[in-house]
């Protein structure tokens, strides 16, 4: 290589190469810069999202899949019972937080039954649903009232919660598409990786609800099942938490019709079951 | 032959780039003086002229500066939500009434509100001991002495207590008594007309000078039956009966509760 005639050693045709290529990425910069400069602008204001980011999924494909594989898993289960260990933050006066513990045996068959026990120091009480109503017993103190019910888990377990304030327990792993029931309120989730619950090999898996953080450890091999959820209520005070681990999965054991029919105990007492609805109608009456 | 082409290539690559920099620097010098002129800045003066100055006063007295907002502290709204445990129904209940603004900004410690009613966390508190006629040789340490029509009680965290035969009686909360703070564990109950605070059988309203007993409201719901209620059927129906209050249980929520009621 020669300049103005003259020879240049290596090193310095390699100087002058580098310094070549950064005159030349500065002139093209250079030039390309008052291109740039309207994008600049558009990006201040609120920018429609790009492809690569409309592209980009909330949701780790990867949590995704594993919370598609329990909810087919268990919206295909003809029937299946459960156990549950319940621990639900409560918030005392002096703002200190405890928890309250309950258990929960969980019996259900698709598509119109159900049947729950649920038990704590002081509460022992069952729902029933036989696809024509609800019913709840109060096995304390042998109170018992029943409600008129759609044929259907789904319906049946909306109008108990919209009507009449009753949420079924664990709901929703009793609901026809477990998947789409949650993946439809799902903002954001990641596949934290597998850990155990209980000893048992479990993938965990964390969603945003927006408002409300939950949790599930799915069990890991051909029973994609929940071992353990958790919710965490960041809108509420104090964020509480509301934990339930499962056990006792059984996906053999046919349930038949009686498990799911309520008879009355003997010297049970029949009590109204207040209808939300009405009584906010009333409160707008009276407001009125 | 290659590498002479290469060298004097790399020659008239660099003088391309000793041109295009030469180019670069024409073309910035370009759009430098293609920029729109800046707004032609007032004419300075030496100096500007003064608004006529208000007569000093031994005082000087400052204008009243600008109106400001209130610096409005931000506190994060949380919502009331009776269903826990649910990704279906996770949406909140309906806000409480605005009950829970009290006069003053005050919230009592010692008040319990009503959460999720599946959550089942009870704190036995001391007006859970009641037992109407129970007899007493001596009143508690810390005891107050309230009037109500002209008849002495004590009042002691929930229980009221009147002398008999040389010594102290449990009795029935009286209407129109007046306490300074709630007892521990009094458990917040909103109507749309009104908040009240249950405690022993005693329904409370908040007034200037501390809590006041008022009669029952009819048809409020209370998550548990006073100490000592008494079972009293009433056609038929299963009933409780306190201090002439009648109380029947409800599912609410799916959790049996019980609704004061007039027989």
């Amino acid at each position: 290589m020669k300049i103005f005639g003259r020879p240049i050693d290596p090193i310095r045709q390699s100087v002058l190469r580098r310094l070549f290529s950064a005159i030349v990425s500065y002139v093209l910069l250079s030039l390309l810069a008052p291109l740039g400069t309207p994008c600049v602008t558009a990006a201040s204001a609120p920018a429609a999202p790009t492809s690569d980011a409309a592209a980009k999924p909330a949701i780790d494909p990867r949590a995704d899949e594993f919370l598609k594989r329990m909810g087919d898993y268990l919206g295909q289960a003809p029937w299946f019972s459960v156990d549950a260990e319940v621990w639900q933050d409560v918030t005392l006066p002096s703002g200190q937080r405890a928890q309250a513990g309950r258990t929960v045996t969980l019996q259900v068959r698709r598509p119109d039954r159900f049947h729950a026990e649920v038990r704590s120091t002081r509460r022992n009480c069952a729902i029933f649903y036989d696809g024509k109503s609800i019913t709840l017993l109060n096995r304390a103190e042998n109170f018992y009232g029943s409600v008129p019910a759609p044929p259907s888990l789904d319906e049946a377990l909306d109008l108990a919660c919209d009507r009449f304030g009753i949420t079924m327990p664990l709901e929703d792993l009793v609901v026809s598409d477990p998947y789409h029931n949650v993946r439809q309120k799902v903002v954001s989730g990641y596949d934290i990786g597998p850990v155990t619950v209980l000893g048992i090999p479990c993938e965990h898996l964390t969603f945003s609800l927006g408002t409300v953080d939950w949790q599930v450890w799915i069990e890991d091999g051909a029973k994609p099942v929940p071992r353990k959820i958790v919710f965490t209520y960041k809108d509420e005070e104090g964020s509480p938490e509301f934990t339930a681990i499962f056990s006792n999965w059984d996906f053999d054991t046919k349930l038949p019709d009686f498990l799911f029919a309520f008879v009355p105990p003997a010297g049970a007492t029949k009590i109204p079951v207040a209808e939300i609805k009405a009584k906010n109608d009333a409160r707008n009456k009276e407001g009125k | 032959m290659i590498m002479s082409v290469i060298r004097s290539t790399s020659s008239k690559m660099i003088a391309a780039a000793g041109a295009a920099s030469l180019i670069a620097l024409a073309l910035a010098y370009a759009q430098q003086r293609s920029e729109p002129p800046r707004a032609a800045e007032p004419p300075r003066s030496f100096e500007a002229p003064r608004a006529a100055e208000p007569p000093r006063t031994a005082q000087p007295q400052r204008a009243p500066e600008p109106q400001r907002a209130p610096i409005q502290q931000q506190r994060p709204v949380y919502v009331n939500r009776v269903s826990h445990g649910t990704v279906r129904h996770i949406e909140p209940s309906p806000a409480p009434p605005s009950a829970h603004m009290r006069p003053g900004g005050r919230i009592s410690p010692h008040v319990i509100r009503p959460g999720d009613p599946n959550a089942d966390f009870h704190r036995h508190w001391h007006w859970n001991d009641f037992a109407y006629g129970r007899r007493w040789g001596v009143l508690p340490v810390g005891c107050i002495s309230v009037i109500v029509n002209g008849a002495p009680f004590y009042y002691d965290d929930g229980i009221y207590y009147q002398p008999s035969d040389g010594s102290y009686q449990e009795v029935y909360p009286p209407d129109g008594a007046v306490i300074p703070d709630l007892p521990d564990g009094a458990i917040e109950i909103d109507t749309p007309d009104q908040t009240y605070y249950y405690a022993g059988g005693a329904f409370y309203v908040q007034q200037d000078n501390g809590y006041v007993i008022v009669p029952a409201p009819i048809g409020v719901v209370v998550p548990e039956l006073p100490p000592g209620a008494v079972q009293t059927p009433i056609n038929g129906f299963a009933a409780w009966q306190f201090n002439g209050v009648y109380y029947e249980p409800v599912f609410v929520n799916g959790v049996t509760q019980y609704q004061t009621f007039q027989p």
